[in-house]
């Protein structure tokens, strides 16, 4: 089964690859679409007036939430891009070459986005006119998206070959684009939804109805995104998902249908008791881990992974990977307890919270 | 060898877009890092209560906390992803080479990123809230976390100046713990605390929470942190005495541009320390905003001038005694001689015209083995470099360039693309006109060839191995 079917040092990187890209996933979802939703709301309101109770709550939450889910998705994003640098070096980086500034721009994107929530986020910008809200919440989505769109343009890029790239560096252009772009671009999108109702679901369990109309609609568009995206895709490509990644492509879809249920019977009426809340989340991280690995194998049709199979043997070969696992642990419990310490009960009960 | 598109970055050196994004990320890994030293010594000092004023010291912890978030958390972790992106962009085959050898020392980096992220923002959000003892131990695991990834990192720099042992051994620990590991590390740590003391005092001076003697105060006891300055001549001399000796030479007088960095960095520490030393023995002077300020900003120059010394002293290679400054290892050298430079290069050259055969080889050679430093007429640029040499000189001094300069790469490439490179400057300084006759003549490709064969194909620097620092 994939990645194991290959040979053990680059199985042993592809599976590092994965479990990170897992881990980015989750938060970069959850800023993707938090910032999707905060603008809309922001477009909502300036136009039509106030929201429920229940978006405001869930803005609110998001609001609160969205620099530390940022930092999380940017540090989660590390390990990730380094994997991808031992296994596909020359194509990742020649596309990073071919892109050139539009590549970079990312970065200072980043950054002011980065600000703009911590702006959102302040008390006296809460009390500022409609409009302006919603001018920050619209840039921000926009920096996203852009961000968003450059991933995908530069992976796309990065799996086209040579000669592609060849005629990109002759035309000079700092835009790639086909016709795979939009349909992948569009998935990973409304995708990222119902992974920000499971944890927005966790944030703020009040707000479940409005949460639930939020995820089914989006669990029905990603489906359909990824349809056409399926249908996109070349034909080696789809047969692929199909014949090699089945088993893979299964996970997704029974994650997908979990949470279709399980968050109609939320939408229905049902309480957001303590198991619900695990089966949303394992739902969601099941599909999202399927969809990954999907993404691997649309990537492996493209580019032969045979060319680096004897750089990936040399990488196994360098110290250093015991040390890694034991660091990895420790701060792992590490991390666990900086948890429990930010759960202790305030020092003071009159102390204003942050 | 695998061929990446090149780009231009028009009058800019590529070195000047990575070095100043270096020295700009490495100046805010240094607040993140000192200033989480910083807030743990004043938590700890804040518990020891009495006369101290722990509320005091705990109310400037929560302001300089939030400083920190904004500043290190935001554009510290974006440029530090950052410095990856532009890595590839100015030398994909160096990344590359540092992804293979020090991938999991990267790994064990992102551990303690995690961690640093987590013990940082569970401050933020909760650290005025909970109980001292708490406060310490989060501060204190945010601390560890942010100087693990100053080792972590500093084994990995200081590898590519000086190797060490990893020449013969391909030991990556023999890598990481190379000549320069502890001296750089012990004075990066240093660097940290003294800029973490200097941006404390700006924000003390900045925010309205306290008053003139609480401000007072808080400056005398930030400026404790400066004190550790007083061993960085050592730790200096200390590196110098570690690296190569062509790179101590460079340093010391041997480049006018390296000396005067390093003079920068000298004089703007020694002048930070002088100004520590007053303070600190006259406890009733203070530190307004204007002159902590300042202080910053001297603080950033020294720190450019130490980093921009870092990577210059480095020449002719970004791995010593493996990868040239050109990405061409020195093995590739020999090969180049042999087989061209750029008969492997599937990417076209571009341009505004087409050029004819030879000069659009010469731009190609150009591209492959000097853009990476030079530019035609901006930065370090060849125009201003060569102008008033003549044809034989441009020929003799390329084809021994590692004898020219020696930290410069030995020319890799056949006589013809060497001619077809003279040939290119000599129609850049005629002004670029629309024709030029192409040089032929086999007579001026033997000289060339003697050239080459006189200097051979080893650098111009002395390379060692488990003793590349003590040549």
């Amino acid at each position: 089964m994939f990645p194991f079917d290959q040979p053990a040092s680059t199985a042993f990187y592809l599976v590092l690859y994965l479990g990170t890209l897992v881990l980015h996933v989750v938060p970069m979802n959850y800023v993707l679409a938090g910032s999707s939703y905060l603008a809309l709301l922001g477009v909502w309101e300036a136009a039509r007036g106030g929201v429920s109770d229940a978006h405001q709550r869930i803005a609110a939450g998001l609001r609160d939430w969205m620099p530390f889910a940022l930092s999380v998705a940017i540090t989660a994003g590390v390990a990730p891009l380094l994997f991808l640098q031992v296994l596909y070096k020359q194509p990742f980086y020649t596309a990073n070459l071919l892109l050139l500034h539009r590549w970079m721009a990312i970065l200072p994107v980043l950054i002011v986005a980065f600000y703009l929530l911590y702006l959102q986020k302040s008390k006296r910008f809460q009390a500022r006119p409609a409009v302006v809200r919603m001018l920050v919440s619209v840039g921000i989505f926009l920096c996203f998206g852009f961000v968003a769109w450059s991933w995908t343009e530069n992976h796309v890029l990065s799996t086209r070959g040579q000669d592609v790239w060849i005629e990109q560096y002759a035309r000079g252009g700092w835009f790639y684009g086909d016709r795979e772009l939009p349909a992948r671009l569009a998935l990973w999108w409304v995708g990222a939804f119902p992974m920000l109702s499971m944890i927005l679901a966790w944030q703020v369990p009040s707000a479940r109805k409005a949460l639930a109309r939020v995820a089914l609609p989006s669990l029905v568009a990603a489906a359909a995104a990824g349809v056409v995206y399926y249908f996109q895709l070349p034909a080696d490509a789809r047969q692929s998902v199909v014949s090699v990644g089945w088993p893979w492509l299964t996970l997704g879809l029974i994650g997908w249908v979990a949470q279709v249920a399980l968050w109609t019977m939320v939408w229905r009426g049902r309480q957001l008791r303590a198991e619900l809340w695990l089966g949303l989340s394992a739902a969601a991280v099941l599909t999202a881990a399927g969809v990954t690995v999907l993404r691997e194998l649309r990537r492996l049709t493209a580019v032969d992974i045979t060319e680096y199979y004897e750089a990936h043997a040399a990488a196994a070969r360098v110290g250093g990977w015991w040390l890694f696992a034991a660091l990895l642990a420790m701060n792992a419990g590490l991390i666990v307890w900086v948890v429990r310490i930010a759960c202790r009960p305030p020092v003071d009960a009159d102390s204003p919270g942050t | 060898m695998f061929y990446y598109p090149v780009n231009d970055f028009g009058p800019v050196m590529k070195g000047m877009i990575i070095g100043g994004l270096g020295i700009f990320h490495v100046y805010l890994a240094q607040f993140a890092i000192g200033g989480g030293l910083l807030m743990s010594w004043f938590q700890w000092r804040s518990m020891r209560g009495g006369a101290d004023g722990g509320e005091l010291y705990t109310r400037f912890i929560d302001g300089l906390f939030r400083v920190l978030v904004l500043v290190s958390f935001v554009t510290g972790a974006v440029t530090g992803v950052a410095m990856w992106f532009t890595t590839i962009q100015i030398s994909p085959r160096t990344i590359g080479l540092m992804v293979d050898e020090f991938h999991w020392v990267w790994a064990i980096e992102w551990t303690f990123f995690c961690l640093e992220v987590a013990a940082g923002y569970a401050f933020y959000r909760r650290g005025p809230t909970l109980d001292p003892r708490s406060r310490l131990t989060l501060l204190l695991m945010y601390s560890l976390a942010a100087w693990m990834s100053l080792f972590w990192i500093n084994g990995i720099l200081s590898w590519q100046l000086t190797p060490g042992a990893w020449h013969e051994t391909h030991s990556v620990w023999q890598g990481f713990f190379n000549p320069t590991f502890w001296p750089s590390l012990i004075f990066r740590t240093l660097s940290s605390m003294a800029t973490a003391a200097l941006v404390a005092c700006l924000v003390v001076n900045l925010s309205s929470r306290f008053d003139a003697e609480e401000r007072r105060r808080l400056v005398h006891a930030s400026f404790r942190f400066l004190a550790p300055m007083a061993v960085m001549p050592l730790l200096g001399a200390w590196f110098l005495a570690a690296v190569p000796e062509a790179s101590r030479t460079w340093a010391m007088g041997g480049s006018i541009a390296m000396t005067m960095f390093l003079g920068i960095g000298v004089g703007a520490s020694a002048l930070i320390g002088g100004y520590a030393v007053v303070l600190l023995l006259k406890k009733s002077m203070t530190v307004n905003g204007a002159t902590a300020a300042l202080l910053i900003a001297l603080g950033f120059g020294a720190t450019a001038g130490a980093e921009f010394v870092r990577e210059g002293i480095r020449k002719p290679y970004t791995v010593h005694g493996t990868l040239y400054s050109n990405s061409i290892t020195q093995d590739e050298v020999a090969r180049f001689r042999r087989e061209g430079c750029t008969t492997g290069d599937p990417y076209p050259l571009r341009g505004e015209r087409e050029l004819p055969e030879q000069l659009g080889l010469g731009a190609h050679v150009f591209r492959v083995q000097c853009s990476v430093c030079h530019t035609w007429d901006g930065a370090n640029g060849l125009a201003h470099l060569t102008s008033g040499w003549t044809d034989d000189q441009l020929r003799l001094n390329i084809a021994q360039l590692q004898r020219t300069k020696n930290f410069m790469p030995p020319f890799a490439g056949t006589p013809e693309e060497l001619e077809a490179l003279v040939q290119w400057l000599r129609w850049g300084h005629a002004d670029k006109p629309d024709g030029w006759l192409a040089t032929d003549d086999p007579r001026v490709i033997a000289q060339i060839q003697r050239h080459l064969d006189e200097v051979g194909v080893e650098p111009g620097v002395r390379v060692g191995s488990s003793a590349d620092s003590n040549h």
